[in-house]
């Protein structure tokens, strides 16, 4: 299950934040959680640079892009690897939309579509779409062209 | 001059970062979304509503009841619109606002709608947001549309219908389950994320049915496999098909581990990884099947990706701890990655080269280390710090550099449970490695002079005060220990303080100066520790509390026979109760209720060294001591010698589940039936062990201890006692029949039956053999330990093993039989070595010691001999040891 897809500003407001399966009472533990490994770890990291981490049985994987972090956290067949594929198509998906690493104003211009996107690729838990040009036809509603 | 500057900077950088969302307010937004029910709809304003509305529940704003209905109503207004745009956020929207059951039904003819739409792209979304917010009533109607999608031309339309699938098994299987022949059909589908997504679920449909997984795995291992997600679902369960298969018999060939090799030469990372990673999970893999994947994890180790290096380097910390031997050649990329940058790879690298390390390797190790450790988060401090403890039991000889290791980082800061378990570390090494007991001593010593944590201090003082009078200089402690009367708080004052006592009662050269400083005690502004010195003030000096000076040790140093629940029920009674008589502890009963075993510990879970205060146990060993010693009919059988790890005599998930301990005493062994009734609706009682010896010529039974109720789940203890000859290694076999009495439970009440009915279940039958007389007890260095011994004792012999599959094989083979502890690491076998030698030490029943060097060497035909060469305080004791590899 991928447990949560959390998108934060360079100071750590929450930008986005879609949990999947994690009660409420620990949603806000694992926010400053994530946080706080962002503030550690993510300063002077490359964009899309991957850094990983594990918490007990949860796997987390987080990156910069432009203003952002990202974190994707997941467990059991979601690990490490499979999150950072669900991350790979996250930061692809977001480029495409903003045109290049986002700012954080051009990440809110952009919130619909960024929105969109995340339902996309994430539902409930499950990884769905991974195609960033297929991704990008989806939100607007178009087939895919490889059909 | 530069304060205008400045302010004009804030002010443009406050332009570049406004956020469309500044000052966004739930009140406001509702109201925008009324725009919603306009009759010439603006689109465009709509989406941006939407947005804003997502920014907010995006935030975690929850609306109210009365709100999220208004709202919704209003989104499905939305459906008029013809704009493809709003319509993709209506979508959304709807799924976000999660409708309630009675709600649901405004948008279904729409979105029924959509579903047959000629829009493959709304009928996709359509069947999400339908699945989303369903309930089963609604699915049957629906059910006929789902099945057609699953199989639909168009990828997007399969893959939603697929993935809802998913998420309705969780809710309405048996619907769900009617799907599999489409399902089955999309598992060919030539789109590689609708096959994917369809793999899944088939094998969520039929997880429970073994031969239809092994059925889907024998057939897609041989087809096309289009995605490297769908490859690695395959490869897992194939990981789970082999483990319920298990190894053919006659070939030794494992099925599809050939097929797991071949994901190994894939092109994505990912199922290289999966498949490297399944390899090392195989049950009992053999070296030949290990190797081909830690080779691939070791190219992993190197990559530059950090997700690659920390996948790596985290299972192949998982195979240090069971093959440490294979990971070795990794040691030099793993010792590289000790200065990674992400702390988790580092810490793993660290910890998979403590494990898999050799002696020589450790001082340089280290070093390494110890730059490490001054930038890691505590949590990794920790393991590395329980890593260090193992290395440091397996090379006894290097506990001066490790033990050096421990104190210096006792004393940087750190959090109660990081010292917490440098301190349990210590405790540890100092009771297994006797030369490192007084430097250990010492560095405690030097803790508790500036330890801010009560708990750590009452601790060491505990056990300082079991330890320090039995050393060479047993004075030099007694600074440190005044010192915390003089410092400390009242609780850890009170310990110094029957610290104090423990040295002045053990030994007599300090007496008189330890009774000035209790003196001095006796004018502490806490009652507790006013109260002890006065105690132990009249123990240690006019005996006027204790009669010899045999109590007054016991007094001190043993504990409480009797358990702290049993005390605490009796003082709640007496004080309900108030009487002019005085409290009598004898009259507390010593019958132990349920007490919750040592074995039952959460797997994984280490002893902590100290244990918890008296009159808690601090091992195994200790506990059974104790619950054995509270039965009156074994309480004159002595010292225990051993007691054995827990043979289980029930099948896993039976009505009963019965394990046995065997206690080893000089002259009687002790059976402890652990039982546990896993049956709500029963209640056993007077339950016994009936124990045929028969085959056990040399035991009689001379006692038993029935159990009088054993209610569901509450594990409870019955016992059997056998006199066998003094001080010889006694073998049979025991047969065992489970008697009791059974009522019948009305588990809504709870309360039993009057009446029982008599029963027996049959358990598993059992063996004492000769290893359970000898304790693992093992030497810092073996070769003096040797040549320290009288060679007159020593006994050499030769032996052929016959063929076996490995030396690895043979060695433990032997080390079993023996029971003896190995030394020095020379359990581990290199992989592919003809010849190896291992050492064994141990204490032979009667308290003698024995030591064993064995010398193995294996042939080209797998023929195996060892030369056995044994050295012990006592030459007959020499000989049985040989007896018992003759015989066995």
């Amino acid at each position: 299950m991928l447990l949560a897809v959390l998108i934060a500003n360079s100071e750590g407001n929450i930008l986005v934040e879609r949990f999947n399966g994690v009660p409420a009472e620990e949603r806000l533990h694992w926010r400053s959680f994530l946080v706080k490994l962002g503030v550690e770890n993510l300063r002077g990291v490359k964009n899309e640079e991957l850094l990983v981490a594990n918490h007990k049985s949860v796997y987390i994987v987080y990156t910069v892009l432009g203003d952002v972090s990202i974190f994707v956290v997941g467990k059991d067949e979601y690990d490490e690897l499979a999150l950072s594929e669900a991350i790979f198509v996250i930061t692809s998906a977001l480029k495409d939309v903003c045109g290049k690493p986002p700012t954080e104003r051009l990440f809110l211009d952009k919130y619909g579509k960024i929105c969109l996107c995340l339902d996309e690729i994430v539902w409930k838990g499950l990884l769905e779409n991974t195609d960033k040009d297929r991704i990008k036809r989806l939100i607007r509603l178009k087939p895919p062209t490889d059909f | 001059m530069a304060q205008p500057l400045v302010k004009k900077d804030d002010d443009r950088d406050e332009e570049a970062d406004y956020s469309p969302f500044l000052g966004i307010e739930k009140g406001a937004v509702l109201q925008e979304a009324r725009v919603f029910n306009d009759p010439q709809l603006d689109a465009r304003r709509c989406s941006q509503v939407i947005t804003k509305l997502l920014y907010l529940l995006n935030q975690g704003e929850t609306f109210t009841k009365v709100e999220a209905t208004e709202v919704f109503f209003a989104v499905t207004k939305l459906f008029q619109s013809r704009d493809i745009g709003l319509r993709r956020m209506v979508y959304l929207m709807i799924k976000e606002l999660s409708p309630s059951a009675d709600e649901v039904i405004i948008v279904t003819s729409s979105l029924m709608k959509d579903m047959n739409s000629r829009t493959d792209m709304y009928r996709a979304n359509a069947i999400r947001v339908l699945c989303r917010i369903t309930d089963g009533t609604l699915l049957t109607q629906i059910e006929r549309y789902l099945k057609q999608a699953i199989v639909d031309k168009n990828p997007v339309v399969a893959s939603a219908a697929l993935v809802s699938g998913i998420h309705l098994l969780q809710t309405t299987p048996e619907i769900v389950k009617r799907w599999s022949n489409e399902v089955q059909e999309a598992v060919q589908s030539r789109a590689a994320l609708v096959q994917f997504h369809a793999l899944a679920l088939l094998h969520q449909i039929r997880q429970n049915d073994r031969l239809a997984v092994s059925k889907l795995v024998t057939s897609l291992t041989k087809g096309t496999v289009r995605s490297p997600l769908a490859q690695c679902l395959l490869i897992r369960y194939t990981s789970q098909v082999i483990r319920e298969t298990g190894v053919n018999s006659q070939t030794g060939d494992r099925p599809f581990y050939d097929y797991l090799e071949s994901c190994l030469r894939h092109k994505a990372e990912m199922v290289i990884f999966e498949a490297a990673k399944a390899i090392t999970e195989l049950s009992n893999v053999t070296t030949r099947e290990l190797t081909p994947a830690i080779t691939v994890l070791q190219l992993f180790l190197s990559s530059s990706k950090p997700v690659l290096r920390f996948a790596a380097v985290r299972t192949l910390n998982k195979v240090a701890m069971t093959h440490p031997m294979a990971v070795t050649n990794c040691n030099i990329d793993m010792e590289s990655l000790i200065s990674d940058q992400n702390r988790s790879i580092a810490t793993l690298a660290i910890t998979t080269l403590l494990k898999t390390g050799n002696e020589s390797s450790v001082d340089r190790l280290m070093k390494q280390i110890t730059n490490f450790m001054s930038d890691i988060a505590d949590e990794f401090k920790i393991v590395v710090v329980e890593a260090i403890r193992s290395l440091c039991l397996k090379f006894p000889l290097k506990y001066r550099s490790l033990m050096n290791f421990l104190s210096n980082i006792l004393r940087e800061e750190g959090g109660f449970e990081y010292k917490k378990a440098i301190v349990d570390s210590i405790v540890i090494l100092i009771r297994d490695i006797p030369d490192a007991k007084e430097s250990g001593l010492l560095h405690l010593c030097e803790f508790i002079e500036d330890c801010e944590f009560t708990y750590l201090s009452t601790q060491i003082l505990h056990f300082l005060g079991n330890e320090g009078p039995k050393t060479s200089d047993p004075s030099k402690y007694i600074r440190y220990i005044y010192n915390r009367v003089i410092l400390e708080n009242a609780t850890v004052r009170a310990s110094a303080v029957s610290t104090l006592a423990k040295f002045g009662a053990l030994v007599d050269s300090l007496k008189p100066r330890i009774f000035i400083l209790l003196r001095r005690c006796l004018f502490d502004n806490d009652d507790e520790v006013r109260d002890r010195a006065t105690l132990y003030l009249n123990c240690l000096d006019d005996g006027s509390v204790t009669e010899t000076d045999k109590d007054v040790k016991e007094f001190l140093f043993g504990s409480l026979d009797i358990p702290l629940t049993n005390i605490e029920t009796s003082l709640k009674n007496y004080a309900q109760d108030p009487t002019e008589e005085p409290f009598d502890i004898n009259s507390v009963t010593k019958e132990v209720k349920s007490q919750p075993l040592v074995e039952k510990k959460a797997p994984g879970k280490k002893p902590t060294g100290l244990g918890a205060p008296p009159p808690a146990p601090t091992s195994a060993s200790d506990a059974y001591e104790r619950l054995l010693s509270s039965i009156p009919e074994f309480a004159n059988f002595g010292k225990l010698f051993k007691s054995s790890a827990p043979v289980e005599l029930t099948e896993a998930e039976t009505e009963y589940a019965v394990n046995v301990v065997k206690h080893i005493f000089d002259r009687h062994v002790v059976f402890q039936y652990n039982c546990t009734n896993t049956i709500p609706e029963q209640l056993l009682e007077n339950v016994t062990v009936i124990v045929d010896a028969s085959e056990a010529e040399e035991f009689s039974e001379v006692g038993v201890k029935p159990l009088k109720s054993l209610p569901y789940d509450t594990p409870a203890q019955t016992f059997v006692a056998f006199e066998k000859p003094e001080g010889v290694p006694a073998a049979g076999k025991f047969s065992n029949t489970l008697r009791f009495s059974v009522k019948e439970v009305d588990t809504s009440t709870g309360e039993a039956e009057d009446d029982g009915v008599e029963d027996e279940y049959q358990l598993e039958d059992f063996e004492v053999v000769a290893a359970d007389y000898i304790l693992k007890v093992g030497v810092s260095n073996f070769r003096n330990a040797w040549e320290s011994m009288d060679p007159d004792t020593e006994r050499i012999d030769e032996y052929g093993l016959g063929p076996r599959e490995s030396l690895v094989e043979a060695v433990n083979a032997v080390i079993s039989l023996l029971g003896m502890q190995p030394c020095e690491g020379t359990e581990a076998v290199p992989t592919n070595s003809r010849s190896h030698t291992c050492l064994l030490s141990g204490v032979y029943i009667g308290n003698v010691k024995v030591l064993v060097r064995l010398s193995f060497g294996i042939d080209g035909s797998k023929e195996v001999a060892m030369k056995l060469a044994v050295r012990s305080d006592d030459v007959n004791v020499s000989e049985a040891v040989h007896e018992i590899v003759a015989s066995g």
